[in-house]
C-alpha cells in the first residue's frame, strides 16, 4: 500500500516500539503529530493569503486605500517582537540539549513574555480600529486584516499557553539532554506562529 | 529520538485543536451577531411575520421547497417568491388559496391547507419578510 | 462475546435495519412522485415522504451508534455495561417513541399534530429533519441522557482507550448540541443560523467521532494491528476533522443574512474538510493492509474499507464540488445538494453502521463470523447497495448541473417547474438506481438467514 504514499508523511506505523522511524521524519524536530498540525496550519494561512491576493487583484485601489490606515510602526516594532522571541525560544532549546533545565525555562519564560508585548501591542491596535467602527463587514480589505491579525492573534495565544506548559514543565525538571522532544515540539510550534506573521505583515501591511 | 510520534502529543492536539477552533467559532459568531441587525431585516418582524413563520413551520412546508436555499428540493423556492409575484402579498395568498384538494392528475401539486385569512395574510407577510432579508445578492435571478 | 451485557446491542442493531428498510420504502415513493407528481397525492404528499425518509434515517442511524457502543463499550473498558437493563428499556422508549411519531407523521396533517402535541407551547417543528413534534424532541433528550450516563458510567469506571474516549466525547456533543433544536427565534436568520449547530455540527462535528471510533474499533478487532499506532492516527484524523469541520460551518452561512466574511471564512476551511476523509481512507487501507491475522468476517473488512472510500467521495469530493462560495452562489439548494447528501450520508454513516452490524452481529449470534454463503451474499449486498448509490449520485448530479444551467445561469431563466420537467430523464434513472439498491438491501437482510456449512467458518476461525 506505499503507492498509496507518494511523499513518506507517516511514519513506519507498525515501529513504534521497534525504531528507528524514516529518516524524513527523524529529522523534524519534536514530536510528529505537531508537525501534522503545523502542516495543517500553514495550508490555512497558505490558502488564507491567496485568498487575499485573489481579492486584492479585483480590488487593488480599495485595498490600497485602506492599507494606509493601518499602524505600520507597531506593525513592525511587533515583527521584531515575534523575531526575538523565536530567538528565545532557540536558546531554550540549546540549553536543554546541554541540560540546563533551568536555563531552557528561563529562556522559555523570555519567550512567553515577548508574546505577551505582541498581544498587548496587538490589543491596542484592535481597540483603535474598534474606536474607529471598523468590523469585518466594512469593506474586504478589513475584512481580510481583521480575519488574517485576528486568527494570527489567537495563534500567537495558543503558543503562548503551548510554551507556558512547556516552561512549567521544564522548571519541574520533566526534560534532561537526552529527553527533550516537548521542548522542539513547542519551540517548533512558536517559529510556525512567528513564521506566518513574518509573511502576513509585508503582505498585509506594507505592499501595495 | 525514540519517541517521534507520541500518543499524548497526538490526543493533546485533539484536545487543544478542538478547543481552539471552537472558541475562534465562538468569536466569529458573536461578530455575526453584532452585525445581524444591519442585515437581517429585523425591523419588519410582526406579529403577523411572527404568526406566519408559526404557519410556514406548522404546515410542513419545508418539506417541499426551498427557503433562502435551504429544505427540500421538490417545490420551488420561496425566499424571493414575493418578488417573483410581482411584490405582492396578494398573489401568494391567491396562489396557496386556489390548490385543487384533489391535485392535479400526473403532475406535482401543492396540498390544499386550508388555512384561514389570518393565516394566509400571516404566512405571506412571512415571505415578504423572508424576501427582504440581505442574502448576498442570492437566489441569482428571480427564477430562485 | 466477551461480555454478557455487549448482547443489548442486537436489539438496536435489529430495529435499524428494519426502519433502514423503511427509509428506502419511502425514498422509493418519493423518487416516483418527482416523475410521477400526483404519485400517493394527497394520501402521502412529498413533504410527509421526505419527512419520514428523512427521519427514519437520523431514527436508525441513532438505533446504530447506540448499539456500536452497548457493544464495543464493554470489550474496550474491559467490564460489563453498568445497567443492561437500562439500555433494553430505553430501546423500548425509542423504538415506541419513534414509532408514534412516524404513524402521527403519516396518519395525522402535519398541522394536527403541531396541535396535537401542543407546538405552540415551545415550537420547534417544522424545520428540516427538525420536524419531530417538541415532545419526541423531549424523549430523544431523556434517552441520550440516560444513554450517556450507562456509557459514560462505563467507560469512566474501566479501562479507558481513546476508542472510548473519542466515542464518549462524540456521544456528548451530540447530545449538546442537540439542544440547539429547542432554539427556534422568530428571526428566520437566527433561526437558520442556530439550525446549522445542530445538522453541520453533527454530521461533520461530533458524528465524525464517533465514525472514527466505531472504525478504529473494527480495524482494531480485523487487523490485529498494534492498538497505539491505530489509537494515534484516530487522533490525529478527528483532530483535523474538527479543525476544518467547525469553522466549516460557515459553508452553511453564505446566503441566509448571515455577514459576508462566512464567505471567505466558509469557503477556505471547508475546502480542507476533505483532508480528514482522505487520511481516513489511507489510515484505512494502510491498516488492513499491515493486518496481523486473517479475519474470518471478511465482510466486516469490506465494510470498513468502503466506509473509508464512500466516505471519501461522499462527503469530502462531494462536498467539495459545491463548497466554494462562487460555486455554491448558483448550485445552493439544488439536486447538487440532494447528491451530495445521499453520497455522503450514505458512505460516512450508513456504511459505519453496518460496518459495525456485520461484525459484531455474528458474534452476538454465538459465532465469530458468518458462514461463508451469508457472507457472500453479504458482500454481493454490499456491491448492489454502493454501486447503486454511485449511481443515485451521479444521476442527481447530471440533474443537478442541467438545473443550475438552465434555472440559475443561463441568461434566460426558466422557472423552476419547467427545468424540473426538463430533466425529468435523469429523476427517472435515479429511481431504477433506487430499486437496485432495494434489491441490495433485501439481499442485506436475507444474508442474516443464510445457512451455510459451519465447519468451514471453524476452520477458518482458528486460522
Amino acid at each position: 500500500m506505499n503507492v498509496l504514499w507518494p511523499v513518506q508523511l507517516q511514519p513506519d506505523v507498525n515501529a513504534i516500539a521497534t525504531p528507528p522511524a524514516p529518516r524524513r521524519v527523524r529529522d523534524l524536530p519534536g514530536d510528529f503529530a505537531i508537525w501534522i498540525f503545523i502542516y495543517a496550519e500553514l495550508l490555512v494561512f497558505g490558502v488564507f493569503f491567496l485568498a487575499y491576493a485573489f481579492a486584492r487583484a479585483g480590488n487593488v485601489e480599495l485595498f490600497n486605500e485602506h492599507q494606509q490606515f493601518l499602524d505600520r510602526t507597531t506593525g513592525a516594532v511587533n515583527t521584531l517582537v515575534l523575531i526575538t522571541s523565536s530567538l528565545f525560544a532557540v536558546r531554550a532549546v540549546e540549553a536543554i540539549r546541554r541540560g540546563a533545565a533551568a536555563s531552557c525555562s528561563r529562556w522559555l519564560a523570555m519567550a512567553v513574555m515577548s508574546g505577551g508585548v505582541f498581544v498587548v501591542l496587538k490589543l491596542i491596535e484592535f481597540a483603535d480600529k474598534q474606536e474607529q467602527g471598523i468590523t469585518l463587514s466594512t469593506n474586504t480589505f478589513y475584512m481580510f486584516y481583521l480575519s488574517l491579525t485576528f486568527f494570527h492573534f489567537m495563534h500567537v495565544l495558543m503558543g503562548m499557553v503551548i510554551l507556558s506548559a512547556v516552561a512549567v514543565k521544564a522548571y519541574r525538571g520533566a526534560y534532561s539532554a537526552s529527553r527533550h522532544t516537548g521542548v522542539e515540539t513547542g519551540a517548533s510550534y512558536w517559529h510556525m506562529v512567528d513564521l506566518v506573521w513574518i509573511v502576513l505583515f509585508p503582505l498585509v501591511y506594507v505592499m501595495h | 529520538m525514540s519517541e517521534v510520534f507520541t500518543k499524548s502529543m497526538a490526543r493533546n492536539i485533539y484536545f487543544g485543536g478542538s478547543v481552539f477552533f471552537f472558541l475562534l467559532f465562538l468569536a466569529l459568531t458573536y461578530d455575526t451577531n453584532r452585525d445581524l441587525p444591519n442585515r437581517d431585516n429585523r425591523g419588519a418582524i410582526n406579529e403577523q411575520v411572527s404568526l406566519g413563520k408559526r404557519v410556514w413551520e406548522e404546515n410542513n412546508c419545508i418539506g417541499c421547497h426551498t427557503l433562502l436555499g435551504e429544505g427540500a428540493y421538490f417545490a420551488p423556492e420561496l425566499g424571493n417568491v414575493y418578488t417573483r409575484f410581482g411584490n405582492s402579498t396578494d398573489a401568494i395568498v391567491g396562489f396557496i388559496k386556489s390548490r385543487p384538494a384533489e391535485g392535479i392528475p400526473g403532475r406535482r401539486s401543492m396540498p390544499q391547507f386550508n388555512l384561514s385569512d389570518e393565516e394566509l395574510e400571516a404566512v405571506a407577510a412571512f415571505l415578504k419578510y423572508s424576501s427582504e432579508i440581505n442574502t448576498a445578492n442570492w437566489p441569482p435571478n428571480v427564477q430562485g | 462475546m466477551q461480555y454478557q451485557s455487549q448482547a443489548v446491542a442486537k436489539p438496536y442493531f435489529i430495529a435499524a435495519i428494519g426502519l433502514f428498510v423503511g427509509q428506502i420504502l419511502f425514498g422509493l415513493i418519493m423518487g416516483l412522485q418527482y416523475v410521477m407528481g400526483d404519485f400517493l397525492f394527497p394520501e402521502i404528499p412529498f413533504n410527509v415522504a421526505r419527512m419520514v425518509h428523512t427521519n427514519l434515517l437520523i431514527v436508525w442511524l441513532l438505533f446504530g451508534f447506540m448499539g456500536a457502543a452497548y457493544f464495543l463499550v464493554p470489550e474496550e473498558a474491559e467490564r460489563e455495561l453498568h445497567s443492561p437493563k437500562l439500555a433494553l428499556a430505553l430501546f423500548w422508549i425509542f423504538l415506541i417513541a419513534g414509532a408514534l411519531t412516524i404513524l402521527g407523521y403519516l396518519l395525522v396533517p402535519y398541522a394536527g399534530l403541531a396541535k396535537m402535541t401542543g407546538n405552540h407551547l415551545l415550537p420547534t417543528m417544522g424545520r428540516e429533519f427538525l420536524e419531530q413534534p417538541t415532545i419526541t424532541k423531549l424523549g430523544i433528550v431523556v434517552v441520550a441522557l440516560g444513554f450517556l450516563y450507562n456509557i459514560g458510567v462505563t467507560i469512566l469506571a474501566g479501562r479507558k482507550t481513546v476508542v472510548n474516549l473519542v466515542l464518549l466525547t462524540g456521544l456528548v456533543g451530540l447530545a449538546v448540541f442537540f439542544l440547539f433544536a429547542f432554539y427556534n427565534p422568530e428571526n428566520l436568520v437566527k433561526d437558520k443560523f442556530y439550525w446549522w449547530w445542530v445538522v453541520h455540527l453533527w454530521v461533520e462535528g461530533v458524528w465524525e467521532l464517533i465514525l472514527g471510533s466505531i472504525l478504529a474499533f473494527v480495524l482494531l478487532k480485523v487487523t490485529g494491528v498494534d492498538r497505539e499506532v491505530i489509537e494515534k492516527w484516530l487522533y490525529v484524523i478527528i483532530a483535523m476533522a474538527l479543525i476544518t469541520g467547525v469553522i466549516g460551518t460557515g459553508h452553511h452561512f453564505y446566503w441566509i443574512g448571515a455577514p459576508e466574511y462566512w464567505q471567505w471564512w466558509g469557503s477556505i476551511f471547508s475546502a480542507m474538510e476533505p483532508i480528514p476523509f482522505f487520511m481516513m481512507t489511507v489510515f484505512a487501507f494502510n491498516m488492513v493492509n499491515r493486518r496481523r491475522r486473517e479475519h474470518p468476517n471478511q465482510a466486516a473488512v469490506l465494510w470498513a474499507l468502503g466506509t473509508a472510500v464512500m466516505a471519501f467521495l461522499g462527503a469530502g469530493v462531494w462536498g467539495f464540488l459545491h463548497t466554494l462560495a462562487p460555486v455554491n452562489y448558483y448550485t445552493h439548494g439544488t439536486q447538487i445538494t440532494a447528491a451530495h447528501g445521499h453520497m455522503a450520508f450514505y458512505g460516512a454513516y450508513v456504511m459505519i453502521v453496518l460496518t459495525i452490524i456485520s461484525y459484531a452481529m455474528p458474534i452476538l449470534r454465538g459465532q465469530k463470523a458468518g458462514n461463508r454463503s451469508a457472507q457472500v451474499l453479504e458482500m454481493w449486498s454490499f456491491w448492489f447497495m454502493t454501486v447503486s448509490m454511485v449511481f443515485i449520485t451521479l444521476f442527481l448530479t447530471g440533474a443537478g448541473i442541467l438545473q443550475v444551467w438552465m434555472q440559475r445561469y443561463s441568461d434566460a431563466p426558466m422557472a423552476f417547474m419547467v427545468v424540473q420537467e426538463k430533466i425529468e430523464l435523469f429523476y427517472w434513472m435515479r429511481e431504477v438506481a433506487g430499486l437496485v439498491f432495494l434489491i441490495g438491501l433485501i439481499m442485506y437482510v436475507w444474508s442474516f438467514f443464510v445457512k451455510g456449512d459451519e465447519r468451514v467458518v471453524a476452520s477458518a476461525a482458528t486460522a
